[in-house]
């Protein structure tokens, strides 16, 4: 069957009929708990067929094969495989005589990371099994989801590996989010964008609960909407459901005015529900719905609704900056990622990330990235790379609908980036310059933008996801070119009806008092009709720039916001505290945990010392005075990180300045930290970590349930001679060991030191661990001697 | 297996027994801190710089939460292949019935300690430490919840996979048993720790007499062998 043919279906049959609740009928057939259902294929097939059967009597147009945990994860202790399970389960749905069977494929039961351990490909790998075992069916389903992340890899699975329609309905809660977070807009943006055929919500709630979920899919969505509840909300007194298939169908009708087309019922429902709902869909029929959905980003627990100015932040991008560029090659994640919860906090609502360096491996860094700020923020994401690889390896795995910038009017561009926009749903930038430059009047950029348009729009994608960058010139180099964009954006605004997007800094280079110049483009740029200025949020003044414009155009009702932000301030700017002025030491700073204090005294202590003279002659001693207190028991655990994490940020100022003197770096040694695989507590080697890197060592940090490959390659790239392990749960303390033999093999000259809760030295010397540190402490008195400083 | 049976308009059948909707958040508005402190490594009363720490992570964690747990009743003699180990069956001595339990603070508050340790590793161990308490008292108010539709029995104290020789390994069948995914969201990793982190699972033991309610020592509990407290001559709890 292919695609298309999904619409034909639909109009053919006015309303399609879903079965009802598999596993209800199970049970109450006498599948025993913690038992199996889909062995029931192979041990019972008449019972499944005679299931099916009942539905499709009913009236239902499509059943569900018996196959929702049919993966190689949850199959595993079956001893069959995923091949065969579902070949026999689709022949078993297929003899009900159903007009179509649709594969049904469930959550994997594992969490993607990072609050689990599975990897996105992983769960791409394992659906794409299921997909390719159930060639036999005419549709496939994916049901009871609750992480978009994992319906993402599920999808991408299905449309690379079959030609079938894709139905997903996902699990919501009462307060219109699943477990993980999940909103509706974001999942109706981002799976409509992913192309598949229908989508909806089953389980959790009953009819009634799920009332406002489906009118407010039905309002961000122009495909077919499923609907698959339960019998209503179960009884804790009686453990029954409360809905007869009498009340169940009639609240069902309800779905057909908020405009679904597609009905059926999950968990207690039974033959006698679907026989009714299929009663009452003969006397309705669809209404139509209305078919504009705003122009809006999204992560899957944030929707960005691009209908008044949106402020991109610019700051994680390597153009220019030294101390980012480091962090790239030393892979850094933690700074790219304090890099963003700055401009979040600034007031950033969609991040731009540009990982690119010549010396890096960007596409893998574009996957990292993403996946890292993913893991701690909700903030959709802006895609900034010129490497069309890198675009796609960040579109795959990001979790939700992004922003690619960017294309232009060339055309080797548009046939590059273009096809990527659209398989992966994103929105798009499109700069107004092509093969000859940017072109100097608005006339010729309003051009370039109206052929982005009409090669994106032949494509199918979306005119309210085509955003158009005219492109900011220096108005020292070129002043005359000032008015031209703003006329160009103000055209391709007004004329194109598109959104826009502006990268403003650029207007006041090679200018004096150049934050004066920036924003004041910026508010004619906003008056011009800019959508999405691409700005550094860190600077207040731009930031009150955008809060201005949007009390001062009337978006701010009541100016709520620049009430939150400036209504407490006084005008007088506020005296700045001058460092050092209290008659502070550093030393005194550090044992006090005292961070901003640590980081200007560093500041001025620069001014007249070496870096080298400051890390050795302060830092270090300053740190071994709080170790000592710790080991004696005159201080605790935390107050020893609170000196850790003054320190760190007199090393951050350190290490700034290094960069920007281009002088040597301050490490004493090279180290490799990892909590090992299958452990997700990481907390304990985040703190040695801190601590190491406060003494001068270079840290290596690999992160939580790293494999084991990956420390002996590290450790092999870096030779380093030393090895941090940590575990924290006696059933991971095994890969501990076998990490441990691996660097044996493959790097014979490095120690190994490891720790955590369950550990005892005796059981560090049983696995062949070279040292047992008992705290963070005595992993760095290990290191001190192994690097003998 | 007939199908004539499956007609039943209600199929009061085992796995219909969950109730999936319970959330505890109103219930939960203050970390227990003593707790807290105590899990860090901290003294009862430290410095006025950690109290006011606490203050600022206990907001940011209060917030992140979206706490759940689900039940179910079963006969123990039904379950008779999860109750491995001698330290359960005496747990369970003399109970004709058993509670299943699981209750999440949800994947949220992974996110929250991850966000706040990236920029302060003291902040994010202070949130752990408090979502750990705070997991604490989910199952405190939770049992409490529980144990009002069974007024008229005798109930035992959580007993949970780890402790003395009951393993890990049931977590696997105690979390199918509840379909603990689609009730609050728990899973297991490949390695048998359940995710979201702060996740608990549990039984109760339900008795028509008296049950004797021995003190939750340190013999049930794995860390026993090099745990800080212990060294000192102390308890934990």
């Amino acid at each position: 069957m292919k695609k298309s043919d999904f619409q034909k279906i639909l109009e053919k049959h006015k309303f399609l009929v879903l079965d009802g609740g598999m596993g209800t009928m199970l049970q109450a057939a006498g599948l025993p708990p913690g038992g199996i259902p889909e062995l029931l294929n192979f041990t019972d097939p008449e019972l499944i067929t005679e299931i099916h059967r009942a539905y499709v009597n009913a009236g239902a147009n499509v059943v569900y094969t018996n196959t929702f945990g049919a993966n190689r994860l949850k199959m595993a202790k079956t001893h069959k495989s995923v091949q065969n399970i579902i070949s026999t389960a689709v022949a078993n749905a297929k003899r009900s005589g159903a007009e179509y069977v649709a594969l049904d494929i469930g959550p994997i039961g594992q969490l993607l990371e990072p609050t689990g351990t599975l990897k996105f490909e992983e769960a791409y790998d394992i659906f794409r099994e299921q997909i390719l075992a159930g060639s036999n069916a005419d549709l496939i389903v994916f049901e009871t989801m609750t992480d978009l992340l994992e319906v993402r890899a599920a999808v991408l699975a299905a449309k690379e590996n079959s030609t079938k329609p894709i139905l997903v309905t996902m699990t919501f809660e009462e307060n219109q989010r699943t477990f993980t977070g999940c909103e509706i807009p974001a999942m109706a943006l981002t799976l409509e964008g992913l192309g598949v055929d229908a989508i909806g919500v089953n389980c959790s709630l009953g009819p009634e609960e799920l009332r406002p979920i489906v009118d407010k899919l039905c309002e961000w969505t122009t495909l077919p909407v499923i609907v698959k509840p339960n019998a209503g909300l179960p009884d804790p007194v009686t453990n029954s459901y409360n809905f007869d298939p009498e009340k169940f169908a009639s609240c069902c009708g309800k779905f057909i005015d908020s405009g679904a087309v597609i009905l059926g019922g999950c968990c207690g429902t039974t033959p006698a529900h679907i026989e009714a709902v299929s009663r009452m869909l003969k006397t309705r029929t669809p209404i139509q719905r209305k078919h504009s959905i705003p122009s809006a980003v999204c992560s899957a627990n944030q929707t960005i609704i691009i209908d008044q100015p949106r402020v991109i932040g610019e700051r994680i991008n390597p153009t220019g900056k030294k101390r980012f560029k480091q962090a790239l090659i030393e892979q850094d994640i933690d700074y790219i990622l304090n890099q963003a919860i700055q401009q979040i906090d600034a007031g950033a609502d969609i991040l731009d990330v540009n990982v690119g360096l010549p010396d890096i491996d960007e596409i893998a860094m574009m996957r990292t990235a993403v996946k890292a700020i993913q893991g701690i923020t909700d903030t959709p994401l802006q895609l900034d790379t010129t490497n069309p690889e890198a675009l796609e390896a960040g579109l795959r795995c990001y979790n939700g609908k992004p922003i690619v910038n960017s294309v232009n009017g060339e055309e080797e561009s548009l046939q590059t980036i273009l096809p990527l926009v659209k398989k992966y749903g994103a929105a798009v930038v499109g700069l107004t310059l092509d093969r000859n430059g940017i072109p100097k009047t608005a006339e010729g950029r309003f051009a370039i933008a109206e052929k982005i348009l009409n090669r994106a729009l032949s494509l199918g994608i979306r005119r309210e996801d085509v955003y158009i960058d005219c492109l900011t010139l220096t108005a020292s180099a070129e002043q005359e070119g000032v008015m031209q964009t703003l006329d160009a954006l103000h055209r391709v605004k007004t004329e194109l009806g598109l959104h826009t997007v502006l990268g403003v800094s650029n207007i006041s280079f090679g200018l004096p008092n150049r934050e004066l110049v920036t924003r004041n483009f910026l508010t004619m740029a906003l008056y011009a009709g800019l959508d999405l200025p691409i700005i550094n949020p860190n600077t207040a003044s731009m930031m009150s720039c955008v809060r201005t414009y949007k009390l001062l155009a009337n978006i701010d009702k009541n100016a709520v916001d620049y009430i939150a932000h400036y209504g407490t301030e006084s005008p007088e700017s506020k005296p700045v505290a001058s460092p050092g002025s209290s008659g502070m030491t550093l030393e005194s700073a550090i044992l006090s945990g005292l961070k901003s204090e640590a980081g200007n005294l560093t500041g001025t202590l620069l001014e007249s010392s070496e870096p080298m003279q400051i890390v050795n002659e302060m830092l270090i001693p300053a740190l071994d005075k709080a170790g000592a207190d710790f080991e004696s028991g005159k201080s605790f655990l935390p107050q020893l990180i609170s000196s850790a994490s003054a320190a760190q940020a007199a090393f951050e100022v350190i290490k700034n300045h290094l960069c920007k003197s281009n002088g040597e770096s301050v490490s004493r040694g090279t180290i490799v930290l990892a909590t090992v695989k299958g452990d997700i507590h990481d907390i304990g080697k985040n703190i040695v970590k801190i601590l190491l890197e406060n003494y001068g060592y270079e840290v290596i940090d690999l992160g939580k349930d790293v494999p084991y490959e990956a420390v002996a390659e590290a450790t092999e790239r870096s030779h380093a001679p030393l090895v941090g392990l940590s575990a924290l749960m006696t059933t991971t303390l095994p890969s501990m060991e076998a990490t441990i033999q691996l660097l044996h093999e493959r790097c014979p000259w490095c120690k190994t030191v490891v720790g955590g809760a369950v550990l005892t030295a005796d059981y560090a010397e049983k696995i062949g661990a070279d040292f047992y540190a008992k705290d963070a402490k005595e992993t760095v008195d290990i290191a001190k001697r192994i690097f003998q400083n | 297996m007939s199908l004539k049976e499956s007609h039943k308009p209600y199929p009061a059948s085992w796995a219909e027994m969950y109730y999936p909707n319970y959330s505890l958040r109103e219930k939960l508005t203050a970390v227990d801190r003593r707790q807290a402190f105590r899990y860090m490594g901290l003294p009862e009363n430290p410095d006025q710089k950690f109290l006011d720490l606490a203050e600022i992570c206990e907001k940011k964690l209060l917030q992140a939460i979206q706490p759940r747990y689900c039940w179910k009743l079963f006969q123990k003699s039904d379950l008779e292949f999860l109750l491995l180990g001698q330290d359960i069956q005496k747990h369970l001595m003399n109970c004709q019935e058993m509670i299943l339990f699981c209750a999440t603070l949800s994947q949220h508050t992974d996110t929250c300690i991850r966000l706040v340790q990236t920029s302060d590793v003291l902040a994010g161990m202070m949130t752990d430490a408090m979502a750990s308490a705070l997991t604490e008292q989910l199952c405190d108010a939770a049992e409490l919840e529980i144990l009002e539709n069974f007024k008229q029995k005798y109930a035992t104290w959580r007993f949970s996979p780890g402790y003395g020789d009951f393993p890990l390994s049931v977590q696997s069948d105690i979390l199918a048993l509840l379909q603990a995914q689609k009730t609050t969201g728990i899973c297991l990793t490949e390695s048998n720790l359940m995710t979201p982190r702060k996740s608990v699972t549990a039984i109760i033991g339900l008795s028509d007499q008296p049950v004797e309610k021995t003190r939750k020592g340190c013999t049930a509990c794995n860390l026993s062998k090099n745990c800080p407290y212990r060294m000192k001559g102390v308890h934990c709890n």
